[in-house]
């Protein structure tokens, strides 16, 4: 059974879906009274690689945040039901002032870390402080994300004060950040190192085991503040980093679900060999690739040749080819398709250059760019990939083949991750398959991709562009949403038509699991909605 | 003998020197770098600071010949350091695994020998019958088969025809021997034929060899018994060469179980030491060598103590 989420959209579809929205009012009351979740069993899930360390304020890897997630609260987080809603988690209530330059969080009462002590706003303020200000000799990854904010203050045990140095946009939703567990602030006082190798949270599941290699074991919070949850009475996560053993092992039953997600190919052989026992939700993934072009080697330093690269890809077929045998499917540009409060509408996006629907008319016009460039006759480059099949260098074939179609001749030059990795950020390379993941839809960590070098490391381009730079800024600290969005558009259009990294398609998520698992939605991020207090076994 | 032992023992000390060397530097001169592997790996955009900030904790902005030192002085001390990824010691996340591998390759020598030996004795006396060619097609068909690959179809098997999978979590024999038993039955059945035809090939070419031996022909002459003939005389001048497959054999799959290991994701030192290779884990890396190293050195001594129990003109040579 496939459940698809986040239909696309369109004025034919709306009534069909005013129609299915009343009948799905008249038929989830009645599901839901069948579907009350049971209480019990053990939740085994696969995930690809292992964390690293255990604090999720410095580490970046779904491998960290897939085990650890479920022994921590966040101050707020993500409805699972209603994304990109926000609710309160450790946060009863929250205010914000008018001005936007002050945000005050009622802490609920009662909440207990798993060592029996009671969680106040002093723990809160000690976690944000360690991950907005961290000490000299601790490393805090997303920092700059909260680069709006002064101080953080606890003036009692119940109320949480952030105060801005100017009103951002993009502040609650970075609190509903999954990489913030609340941590506990007497041992981030003794030893802020403490948490890369020690867990103690308010969450829902406490901490059994981590046998390194092999796997790590939960069991349930039973003074979780949320009464009744967890419903599971414990979870074990198996590491396991190949990907035809992964799927074996949910096709054994010995796990049943990887939150991360599967290919074409594994979810048909899952559906295959399990039929009902399976169920298959898929979504959108926040997750795009991209072309990196190094603008300081020529001919790349011309915004036509890198726009007639752009311009040779046919996006909207290799949508449809490509989603068959990989984990691509949508066309977009800086954000997610899809996303209606700041990603283009697919009429806004085939209007500009490289998403047109008309290939042979794209092409064209790549053609004549390369002419007045000075390459009539096209001409030959290197074109850097990763060592991994899915989906790195199934779409980087195709792309080859896409530019060879105006002339262009990319020698594809797959290399071991890391060195990979290394030439990208050095800037030892002409062209190159790069890619951006975020936890939300947000146009303050989509857009950061494409500010300029100077200012963004993960810009591998090394191009520079003020007024890029300065849209980013006014977007970041515009509040109003129909304006924010004009201002996301504008700086689209930069981009895509300076064309020194282009999206090429945003990947797809496949989750099969197993039928039984229930509770659990799966979001167009692989980093959230993993505290698994919801989650429930049918069986 | 005891001055051969003490010889041989002292001879591993510039052996384990010159790996310790040669891997320091291969692993510095190897591209890539374990901190922006770690943090930009998923696309995170994480800045220069943050990423030298790490660097330095780690003692990678230190000089080469600093790095060095520090390493060789911490041998010396037997400390062989922290996982530069895990931040654990490299010798606790090496203890973990060892149990395991150590155990898939004594099942797994059991599982050759006990093919190995009979088989190729058996085809060595039954040479060009039915049965010598039986057993060269077994042989032939291991060596063929990659042992990954015979472990991906009895993977199939168990889940097309019984719908059961192994244990996914390691558990060691004392506790719980049947589950134990269950998980590393099956690779130690899949590296075991492979192994097992190397040293059917070997006993067998090494027993027709010693059958033709003078005093073997002497021993019939004799009267002896055949029983006696094959097992006390032929047998063991023929097993020489075929301890020495063993040892090699058993050596390499401490540490060299790689796809195995994927296929049925074991927690062994195969799977670390790749892992530790691709994220550029110098000092995991480092000491996972040198375990190899010295696993292999050990492995040689004990063979050539062997040699000299089978073979008493090298004890008194």
């Amino acid at each position: 059974m496939t459940m698809k989420r986040f239909p696309p959209r369109g004025r034919p579809l709306a009534l069909m879906s005013a129609g299915m929205i009343v009948l799905a009012c008249m038929i989830i009351p009645a599901a839901m009274a069948a579907e009350q979740p049971k209480a019990g069993g053990t939740l085994t899930f696969a995930v690809a690689a292992e964390p690293a360390s255990y604090d999720l304020h410095r580490e970046t890897s779904f491998a960290s945040i897939h085990p650890v997630a479920p022994h921590y609260s966040l101050l707020v987080k993500f409805d699972q039901w209603k994304y990109p809603e926000i609710e309160g988690d450790v946060a009863e209530s929250w205010n914000i002032s008018k001005d936007g330059l002050t945000y005050t969080f009622k802490i609920r009462k009662g909440i207990k870390f798993h060592d029996g002590s009671v969680l106040t706003a002093k723990d809160v303020k000690a976690t944000y402080d360690k991950i907005i200000f961290p000490p000299k000799e601790v490393v805090s990854a997303r920092e700059a994300s909260y680069e709006m904010v002064k101080s953080v203050e606890a003036p009692d045990d119940q109320t949480l004060v952030f105060r801005l140095k100017w009103a951002a946009a993009s502040l609650l939703a970075n609190l509903a950040s999954p990489w913030n567990p609340i941590y506990k602030a007497d041992i981030l006082a003794k030893d802020p190192h403490w948490y890369e190798k020690n867990i103690m949270g308010t969450g829902p599941f406490t901490f059994v085991e981590h046998v390194k290699g092999s796997h790590w074991v939960g069991k349930k919070n039973k003074d979780y503040f949320m009464k009744g949850r967890p419903y599971l009475d414990g979870f074990q996560a198996i590491f396991i980093r190949d990907t035809s053993a992964r799927v074996a092992t949910i096709r054994g039953g010995r796990a049943l679900i990887e939150f991360r997600g599967f290919s074409p190919a594994a979810r048909d052989d899952l559906v295959r060999a399990l039929g009902p026992k399976i169920k298959v939700q898929e979504s959108p993934w926040l997750c795009v690739l991209t072309v990196a072009v190094n603008t300081q080697k020529k001919p790349f330093d011309d915004a036509r040749v890198r726009r007639a690269l752009s311009l040779a890809v046919d996006r909207w077929g290799g949508s449809q080819h490509l989603s068959q045998i990989s984990i691509v499917k949508s066309v977009g540009g800086v954000m997610r398709p899809g996303y209606e409060a700041y990603a283009a509408t697919e009429a806004e996006i085939v209007k500009l250059p490289g998403f047109g629907k008309d290939i042979e008319a794209s092409r064209k016009e790549a053609r004549g760019l390369l002419k007045e460039a000075g390459y009539p006759q096209g001409f030959g480059f290197t074109f850097k990939n990763r060592d991994v099949k899915e989906p790195y260098e199934i779409v980087g074939v195709w792309m080859i083949d896409q530019w060879r179609q105006i002339g262009l001749t990319a020698n594809h030059v797959v290399q071991e991750t890391a060195a990979f990795t290394k030439d990208l950020r050095d800037g030892n390379y002409e062209t190159g398959m790069d890619f951006a993941c975020d936890f939300m839809d947000e146009p303050d960590l989509q857009l950061f991709k494409y500010v300029s070098s100077s200012k963004n490391p993960s810009n591998y381009s090394k191009y520079e562009n003020p007024k890029l730079d300065e849209l980013y800024e006014k977007q970041s600290r515009t509040r109003d949403a129909k304006a924010r969005r004009a201002l996301v558009r504008e700086f689209e259009k930069i981009v895509l038509n300076e064309a020194f990294t282009v999206p090429t398609l945003w990947w797809h998520k496949i989750n099969p699991h197993w039928a039984k698992v229930r509770g659990w939605n799966a979001l167009p991020s692989h980093y959230l909605n993993q505290d698994l207090a919801d989650v429930w076994l049918a069986e | 003998m005891q001055r051969y032992i003490v010889k041989r023992f002292l001879l591993m000390i510039p052996t384990l020197l010159g790996v310790a060397v040669l891997v320091f530097l291969l692993m510095r001169v190897v591209p890539g770098d374990i901190v922006q592997l770690k943090f930009t790996l998923e696309g995170t955009g994480v800045s220069d600071e943050f990423l030298a900030k790490e660097r330095a904790r780690l003692g990678l902005d230190k000089p080469v010949t600093q790095q060095f030192v520090e390493w060789m002085w911490g041998i010396v001390r037997l400390d062989f350091g922290k996982s530069m990824w895990t931040d654990n010691p490299v010798t606790a996340e090496i203890a973990l695994r060892l149990h395991l591998s150590l155990q898939v390759a004594i099942m797994a020598t059991i599982v050759a020998t006990l093919l190995s030996v009979p088989l190729g004795v058996l085809a060595a006396l039954k040479q060009d019958t039915w049965v010598d060619y039986a057993v060269r097609v077994f042989s032939i068909a291991g060596l063929a088969m990659p042992s990954f690959w015979l472990g991906i179809l009895i993977i199939l098997c168990l889940l097309i025809f019984f719908q059961w999978l192994p244990p996914m979590f390691f558990t060691p024999i004392w506790v719980d021997p049947w589950a134990n038993l269950s998980q590393l039955i099956w690779p130690a059945l899949a590296v075991g034929y492979r192994y097992s035809a190397v040293a059917t090939r070997m006993t067998r070419s090494s027993m027709l060899e010693v059958l033709r031996e003078d005093y073997v022909r002497t021993a019939r002459a004799k009267g002896l018994w055949e029983q006696v003939v094959v097992v006390r005389h032929a047998m063991k001048n023929a097993m020489l060469p075929v301890i020495t497959v063993l040892g090699l054999e058993f050596a390499f799959l401490i540490g060299g179980l790689v796809v195995t290991e994927q296929v049925f994701n074991l927690n062994g030192l195969g799977m670390l030491f790749v892992e530790s290779i691709a994220r550029r884990d110098y000092t995991m890396t480092q000491a996972l060598v040198l375990l190899t190293g010295f696993t292999f050195i050990f492995v040689n001594f004990l063979v050539d103590l062997l040699y000299a129990w089978f073979d008493p003109r090298i004890r008194y040579g």
